[in-house]
């Protein structure tokens, strides 16, 4: 079964998506912040990391840094809240290797087709 | 040595001669004051017959001269009915004629049948020590006796009983003028009545007769005078005077004369010198005596007034502290009606906009007060050619004896004002305003001290006026500016709103869109129907929501892109794009349904030199503008079958694109036309009033940033065109 890693402080979206992708027979872990997924990152080997960046504690950029320290191959998914690179935030991603970069809100269909997608 | 009633008469001769002049030249030319000339003349008779009386050495010319005198006495009591009846407008000529007859009569036996009328003269007083050469009496002859009763006391009786009846139908101003002929009249009656009691045997020496100088000073003031002294001023201030005086002159002179023996016995050849050096030193304390006297006098009588005088000078004071504009002008409506006591007060200010002077407050005894003046108003024009107050009585006088239209007008505009006195107020030579006071409630007239204070007033009052009215516009601004700045931090807070927005939203949808899913998933076969029913309705609510957080996104993308803080670099831009995404924006704000957007220019259009954001931002703002214009014609107008239209057309002119952004809304008036590009300043209601920026920060974009021009056209009720050039990329 392929695996996911699910980092996002909103419980609803954690709860859900998880929820949604188990359906499809994904094995879905998820984690509040950036420091809970680096630590579950030494157990839990996901081939996917869906990555949110505006989080309390580390955001998401520097999670991203800090698994690319560690695994350069290892795909991530970011999702933003915000409007497209006001924060220079998407020059960082492309510099350090992210495969998507999605914007909330979204369909769920939309979310499916690309996290299905980077699964196989 | 002349005695001291041959100074007295020489005296009222030269005094009533001269005013008999003055008053014929410089009084009004009416009946009243042709009677009165003449009854002056007659006392100056009397005076010089008197005088020359004194002069007499023996009784064949003291009698020749009394005869001189009394061509002049006669007539007078004939003469002040007359003058009476005429300046009171009474007519009695039944009762004037047989006066003039009974007159004549006397008369003509004075002249030739003396010895009946005055009998013979013998001296009086002749051994009297300071009346030096005695006085030359008549015995009172039987006619004597009936002249004395029936003509001068008769007529004397007769002439104020008219004046008392006059008194109580008289206007104001006629009033205080009988006041002072009550005045003058007891004064000369005393005097000249003093006179003929020692030709009944009575030893009264006629000092007295001084007084009858005063009678016709007094009386002639009372007619040429528009502007009368209040007359307890005015007698204090003769009497104080006249006992001063006399106490200067007399002792010196009282000195040199009791004393002259003594005086001799001490300083031989140089006696008169004590006398002289006792006048010249009374000479020089005299004023300060006087003016010390007067303004005792004064304090006291006038307590009351200089009360209030006073409280309106620390009123003026006070005024310019306070900024509320209807307070200011409540306070001092109130201070004028409790402090002077008066029945009715009204303030007229300017207002710019009507060019008219308009009511702001009034505080009366139920009348209806006129509530505006046109700028074009005689009474306005007149205030501000002369700076002045205008007191009513007077203007009716003037009305009254000259013949010219504006006093005229004046009078009937005040009247309608019901106006006794008007004081303007002006700032800089603008009339700021005028205050209408009516009559003082205890019915004394408007003194110059009162005027004095009130002009005070009025000038204080003009300062704190505009005070008010600057801190209200100040606060205005404020206010405008708060609300801008509001505007602004909301502006900035979009960015993290939206971002929380957006988080909720994708909450939702994978909320329901996971539901969905397992729904779908979900094998419900063997559901009986109404399940299989409830899980169908929960699908499509659930789907809804979907839609509706769809949506929602929509929105704050919309916001989002509208707040953006944009680069300020400039690109190619196309007017289409430009237009197509202002409208994605301003729907939100406006119902885009009830109007029509045409464009008229092709698709391919020349492309503009701009900054995108800075274009949508200035369009935004245009067809806002114009869609307000349209809804508040609509309001306004209610014009059946009216339909709002923005038309945008555009259309290359040289090395410009002129694009121009026409509406059919209510238009601009024409004052407001110049402020149109200010900031702050909308003509827009106050439930709608944005902050008053959106054409200034337009004028700025094109201008400044664009380097472009922009102008406008407008026609209240029919539309407006706002003209923009701009750079055409290259």
């Amino acid at each position: 079964m392929p695996k996911l890693l699910i980092v996002d402080d909103e419980l609803d979206v954690r709860e859900f998506a998880a929820n949604f992708f188990r359906k499809r027979k994904v094995e879905v872990t998820t984690a509040v912040g950036g420091e809970e997924a680096l630590s579950i990152l030494d157990n839990f080997k996901p081939e996917l990391v869906l990555l949110d960046i505006k989080m309390q504690g580390i955001n998401g950029i520097e999670t991203l840094k800090r698994i690319r320290e560690k695994d350069k191959d290892l795909k991530v998914i970011m999702v933003t809240g915000k409007k497209p690179d006001e924060d220079g935030s998407l020059n960082i991603c492309q510099q350090l290797g992210v495969l998507d970069y999605i914007h909330k809100p979204l369909e769920l269909a939309e979310l499916e087709k690309i996290v299905m997608g980077a699964l196989k | 040595m002349i005695p001291l009633y041959g100074i007295s008469n020489l005296l009222i001769m030269i005094t009533s001669l001269g005013i008999s002049i003055f008053v014929f030249v410089k009084g009004p030319r009416n009946k009243t004051n042709k009677i009165w000339t003449i009854l002056t003349l007659s006392i100056a008779i009397y005076g010089f017959g008197g005088y020359m009386v004194s002069l007499s050495e023996n009784a064949h010319s003291a009698l020749f001269w009394w005869q001189v005198a009394y061509i002049g006495i006669i007539l007078i009591p004939v003469l002040f009915m007359h003058f009476v009846c005429s300046f009171l407008d009474i007519k009695r000529p039944f009762l004037l004629r047989i006066i003039y007859f009974l007159t004549s009569v006397v008369w003509i036996l004075n002249i030739f049948a003396k010895d009946l009328f005055l009998g013979n003269v013998s001296l009086f007083f002749e051994n009297s020590k300071i009346f030096k050469s005695g006085y030359w009496i008549y015995p009172p002859t039987p006619f004597l006796i009936f002249y004395i009763i029936f003509i001068f006391g008769g007529i004397a009786i007769l002439s104020h009983i008219e004046l008392i009846k006059g008194y109580k139908r008289a206007d104001h101003f006629k009033r205080y003028q009988i006041k002072y002929f009550f005045l003058g009249t007891v004064l000369g009656f005393i005097g000249g009545g003093t006179s003929y009691l020692p030709c009944f045997n009575i030893r009264l020496y006629p000092a007295l007769n001084i007084l009858v100088v005063l009678y016709p000073l007094i009386t002639s003031y009372a007619i040429v005078r528009h502007r009368l002294m209040d007359i307890r001023i005015a007698v204090t201030r003769t009497g104080i005077f006249v006992v001063v005086y006399s106490l200067v002159l007399g002792l010196p002179f009282a000195v040199a004369f009791w004393l002259k023996d003594w005086l001799i016995e001490t300083f031989r050849a140089s006696w008169w010198i004590l006398p002289l050096g006792l006048m010249a030193a009374l000479a020089t304390v005299g004023p300060f005596i006087y003016i010390y006297l007067q303004r005792k006098a004064e304090d006291r009588l006038l307590a009351d007034q200089r009360r209030y005088q006073d409280t309106l000078k620390q009123a003026s004071i006070g005024m310019t502290r306070i900024r509320d504009l209807q307070r200011l002008l409540d306070l001092i409506a109130h201070i004028m009606t409790k402090t002077v006591r008066i029945t009715y007060v009204g303030i007229y200010l300017f207002d710019a906009g009507s060019g008219e002077y308009v009511l702001q407050v009034s505080r009366d005894k139920g009348r209806l007060p006129v509530p505006k003046l046109a700028s074009s108003n005689p009474l306005v024009n007149w205030l501000i050619l002369k700076p002045q107050p205008l007191i009513y009585d007077e203007i009716k006088l003037r009305a009254q004896d000259s013949s010219d239209l504006a006093h005229k007008q004046l009078e009937e505009n005040m009247r309608l004002l019901t106006a006794a006195v008007i004081i303007p107020s002006f700032l800089e030579n603008r009339l700021l305003g005028f205050i209408v006071l009516g009559e003082k409630i205890s019915g004394h007239i408007y003194t110059q001290e009162d005027l004095n204070v009130f002009q005070v007033l009025a000038g204080q009052a003009a300062l704190a006026i505009e005070n008010a009215q600057f801190y209200e516009e100040a606060k205005k601004m404020q206010e405008q500016i708060a609300q801008a700045e509001k505007m602004a931090t909301i502006g900035t807070m979009a960015d993290g709103l939206s971002h929380q927005i957006n988080n909720r939203l994708y909450a939702l949808s994978l909320i329901a869109g996971d539901t969905i899913d397992t729904i779908k998933l979900t094998d419900t076969t063997k559901c009986t129907p109404e399940v299989k029913e409830m899980i169908g309705q929960i699908n499509y609510a659930l789907e809804r929501i979907q839609a509706n957080v769809m949506q929602g996104g929509e929105v704050v993308r919309g916001l989002l892109k509208y707040s953006r803080q944009g680069d300020s670099g400039l690109d190619a831009l196309d007017l289409h794009t430009i237009l197509n995404n202002t409208l994605e924006m301003v729907q939100y704000k406006v119902k885009l349904s009830e109007i029509d957007i045409v464009r008229d220019f092709p698709p391919n259009i020349a492309k503009i030199k701009g900054n995108l954001t800075q274009l949508e931002e200035a369009f935004f703002n245009f067809i806002d503008n114009a869609y307000d214009a349209i809804v508040e014609r609509r309001t306004l107008l209610k014009e059946a079958g009216y339909r709002g239209r923005i038309t945008v057309s555009a259309y290359p002119k040289d090395e410009h694109l002129e694009i121009v952004v026409e509406d059919n809304g209510l238009g601009v008036k024409e004052a407001d036309m110049k402020k149109i590009f200010t900031p702050f300043f909308t003509t827009k209601t106050s439930s709608h009033k944005g902050t008053g920026l959106g054409l200034y920060v337009i004028k700025r974009i094109i201008t400044e940033m664009h380097k472009g021009q922009i102008s406008f056209e407008s026609d209240y009720k029919v539309g407006t065109r706002f003209i923009i050039q701009l750079p055409i990329a290259k």
